[in-house]
C-alpha cells in the first residue's frame, strides 16, 4: 500500500463525510426553513401546490396578526415571569446549599447529600399527581406559584454548584477573612464573582428546561391567560384553521426565537451546558 | 458524594484546616443547616412527599375532586395488568425507545465521526445539528404536524414530486409511529452527537494513523479502534437517550394525541390521560409507580453494564 493510495482513500472518505453531513443538515434544518417560509406567505399562497419554499410576495402580516390578535404576547410574558421566577429562586437556594456541601462540616453530611441526589432519579410524571393535588388544596392551580414552586429546589443545580465550589482553593476565602471580610461580604464579593461560570451554565440549563417545558404547564394551567409559550402554541394551533396556518407558524417562530437567538449567539456555552448537565439525564 | 474514604489527602487536610481555623465561623453546623434548609424543605415537599403519596394513592380508589378515598389494596395494579391498553402503551414505549433511541444513537455517532473526519467548520456543523435540541419541541411539533399534513403538507408535496403515492401520515398506525420516531430522532440526534464528539476527542489520533499504516479499512478502524475506545461514552449516551425517549411527551401529545385509536399512546401519555383527562388519580398513580420502577430498573441495568465497559 503506497502513501498515495492512503491519501486518496482519506480524501474520498472526507468527501463522503461531507456529503453525509450536508444531507443531514437538510434534515435537521428543514423544519426551521419550512416554518419561516410559511410564516412569510400571504394567505393566498398558503395552499400553493408543491414545496414552494420561497413565497412570491413575502409579507410580515402574519407576525403582526400573531402579535396583535392572538394572545402570543401574553404567553411570552407568562413564560418570562415563570422562567425568571424559577431561576431566581433556584439560585437563592442552590448557591448556599452547594456552598454548605462543599465547604462546611456538619453531621450526616454524606447521607443528606445522598438524599438530595436521590431526587434526581424521580421522574416528573410520578410527582405530577401529588403535586397537583397539593396545589389544588392550596388554591394555587392556574397561578404563577403553581408553575414555579415545584422546580425551585433543584438537586441538579446543587450538585453543579458543589462541584464548582470544590475547585476553588480555600486559600482565597482565608485571604478574604484575613482582610476582615464578614460572611455577607465573603458571599457577595468573593463567592458570587468566582462562581459566575457555574451560574451561567446553570442559567442556560434552567431557562432551556423551563421555557420548553410543556407537561407541567399543561397540567397546571386552566385558562388561556396563564398559558406559557409551549402550552399556548399548542392550544393556538388547535384553535386555528388551515387558512391561518401562516399566523400559527409566525407564532411558532416567535415562541422559539428567544432561545434560538440566544443559542446562536452563545452556541458553545449552550452545548457545553448540555454535555456537562448530562449527568441529570 | 465524597465519602471520607475517597477524599484525597489534600482535601481532608483542607477540611481539617477549615474546621480548625474556623473560616466560616465556629458554628458550622448551624450555619450549614440554615444554608441547606430551603433546599431540603423543597425536595422533601415536592419530591419525596410526592413519591410516598403516589404509592399511597396507587392503593386507593380516588378521583380528582371527590371527597372520598377508599383503600382498595392492589386493585389498581390488577386492573392495570388486565387492561390491554396498558400493555399496548408499554409496547409502544418499548418500540419508541428501542427503534427511535437506537436510530438517534446511530445517527449521532455517524454525525460525530463525520464531523471529526471533515475537521473543517466543526462548530458550524455542531450548531446546525444541535439546533433542534434547543428549539421548543411543542412549537416544533406544530411545525412537524404541518409537514405531515395530508393535503398541504411538505412531505406529501415531495412524494407527489417524486411520483410516489401520498399518505395520510398521522392517521395510519404504522406511518404515525414512524413519523413520531422521525421527530424524536430529529430532536435528539444532535444531543447524542455532541456527547459522542466529547468522547471522540479523547481518542489519540496516532491510533488511527497506526491502524491505517497497517492497512485497516475505514470499517475496520471503526470496529477495532473507535467503538472499543468509545464504549464508556456510548453507554453514557445510551442512558441519556433511553431516558429522553422513555419520558417524551410533547411530540406525541401534539402530533397524534395517542391516535389513531391508541396506536401511538405511550406509557407517559397513558398516564397523562388517566391522571389529568379522566381524573383517575388512584389508577394513574399506580401507572406512575410502574413507570418509576421501569425507569429505575433500566437505569440500574445500564449502570451495571457500565462496570464492564470501562478500560482500566
Amino acid at each position: 500500500m503506497t502513501m498515495n493510495r492512503i491519501k486518496l482513500q482519506r480524501l474520498l472518505s472526507i468527501a463522503g463525510s461531507q456529503v453525509f453531513l450536508a444531507v443531514a443538515a437538510v434534515f435537521f434544518l428543514f423544519p426551521f426553513v419550512y416554518m419561516l417560509s410559511i410564516s412569510l406567505r400571504p394567505p393566498n399562497e398558503v395552499f400553493a401546490p408543491g414545496l414552494h419554499l420561497l413565497p412570491n410576495a413575502p409579507t410580515l402580516q402574519n407576525y403582526v396578526t400573531a402579535l396583535s390578535d392572538a394572545p402570543i404576547l401574553r404567553y411570552l410574558l407568562n413564560g418570562v415571569i415563570v422562567c425568571l421566577g424559577i431561576l431566581v429562586l433556584q439560585l437563592c437556594i442552590i448557591i448556599p446549599a452547594g456552598f454548605a456541601f462543599a465547604y462546611l462540616e456538619f453531621p450526616r453530611k454524606d447521607l443528606i447529600f445522598g438524599i438530595v441526589l436521590g431526587a434526581l432519579v424521580v421522574p416528573g410524571y410520578l410527582t405530577a399527581i401529588p403535586n397537583f393535588l397539593l396545589f389544588a388544596q392550596l388554591g394555587l392551580v392556574n397561578t404563577y406559584w403553581g408553575l414555579i414552586l415545584p422546580f425551585i429546589g433543584s438537586a441538579f443545580g446543587t450538585f453543579l454548584m458543589r462541584q464548582f465550589f470544590r475547585q476553588i482553593p480555600r486559600e482565597i476565602f482565608e485571604a478574604a477573612v484575613l482582610d476582615g471580610a464578614g460572611n455577607f461580604q465573603l458571599v457577595r464579593y468573593v463567592l458570587i464573582p468566582l462562581t459566575k461560570p457555574a451560574i451561567a451554565a446553570f442559567t442556560i440549563f434552567s431557562l432551556l428546561t423551563h421555557w420548553n417545558d410543556f407537561f407541567w404547564p399543561l397540567v397546571m394551567t386552566r385558562t388561556g391567560t396563564m398559558y406559557t409559550p409551549p402550552a399556548g402554541i399548542a392550544y393556538f394551533a388547535n384553535a386555528e384553521g388551515l387558512s391561518t396556518i401562516g399566523v400559527v407558524m409566525a407564532a411558532a417562530v416567535i415562541v422559539i426565537a428567544p432561545l434560538v437567538l440566544a443559542y446562536l449567539l452563545a452556541s458553545r456555552q449552550f452545548i457545553e451546558s448540555f454535555t456537562h448537565s448530562a449527568v441529570k439525564g | 458524594m465524597s465519602p471520607a474514604s475517597q477524599r484525597t489527602p489534600t482535601e481532608t487536610a483542607n477540611l481539617r484546616s477549615a474546621a480548625a481555623s474556623g473560616v466560616f465561623g465556629g458554628r458550622q453546623t448551624w450555619l450549614a443547616l440554615a444554608l441547606i434548609a430551603p433546599l431540603l424543605i423543597c425536595i422533601c415537599v415536592f419530591i419525596y412527599r410526592s413519591v410516598a403519596l403516589s404509592f399511597q394513592l396507587s392503593l386507593m380508589e380516588y378521583s380528582l375532586g371527590s371527597n372520598t378515598r377508599e383503600f382498595i389494596g392492589l386493585s389498581n395494579y390488577i386492573q392495570m395488568f388486565a387492561d390491554p391498553k396498558f400493555w399496548r402503551a408499554l409496547w409502544t414505549s418499548v418500540v419508541y425507545v428501542g427503534i427511535g433511541g437506537g436510530l438517534s444513537l446511530a445517527l449521532g455517532l455517524a454525525l460525530a465521526i463525520a464531523v471529526r473526519k471533515v475537521a473543517r467548520l466543526t462548530t458550524l456543523w455542531q450548531v446546525a445539528f444541535f439546533l433542534p435540541v434547543t428549539a421548543t419541541l411543542a412549537a416544533m411539533s406544530v411545525v412537524w404536524r404541518h409537514i405531515f399534513h395530508p393535503s398541504i403538507g411538505a412531505l406529501n408535496a415531495v412524494m407527489e414530486g417524486l411520483g410516489l403515492p401520498t399518505q395520510n401520515w398521522l392517521q395510519q398506525d404504522f406511518t404515525a409511529m414512524a413519523a413520531l420516531i422521525v421527530v424524536g430522532v430529529w430532536s435528539s440526534a444532535g444531543y447524542s452527537m455532541v456527547l459522542f464528539l466529547a468522547g471522540l476527542t479523547v481518542i489519540p489520533k496516532d491510533l488511527y494513523d497506526a491502524a491505517q499504516m497497517d492497512g485497516a479499512s475505514g470499517w475496520q478502524q471503526l470496529r477495532f479502534v473507535t467503538l472499543p475506545l468509545l464504549a464508556p461514552t456510548t453507554l453514557f449516551v445510551v442512558i441519556i437517550i433511553t431516558l429522553r425517549f422513555l419520558e417524551s411527551f410533547d411530540s406525541f401529545k401534539i402530533l397524534t394525541d395517542g391516535g389513531p385509536l391508541g396506536a401511538t399512546t405511550t406509557l407517559s401519555l397513558y398516564l397523562y390521560q388517566h391522571g389529568f383527562q379522566f381524573f383517575n388519580s388512584g389508577y394513574a398513580s399506580a401507572v406512575a409507580m410502574v413507570f418509576f420502577l421501569l425507569l429505575i430498573g433500566l437505569t440500574s441495568a445500564q449502570m451495571r453494564a457500565d462496570r464492564r465497559v470501562h478500560y482500566q
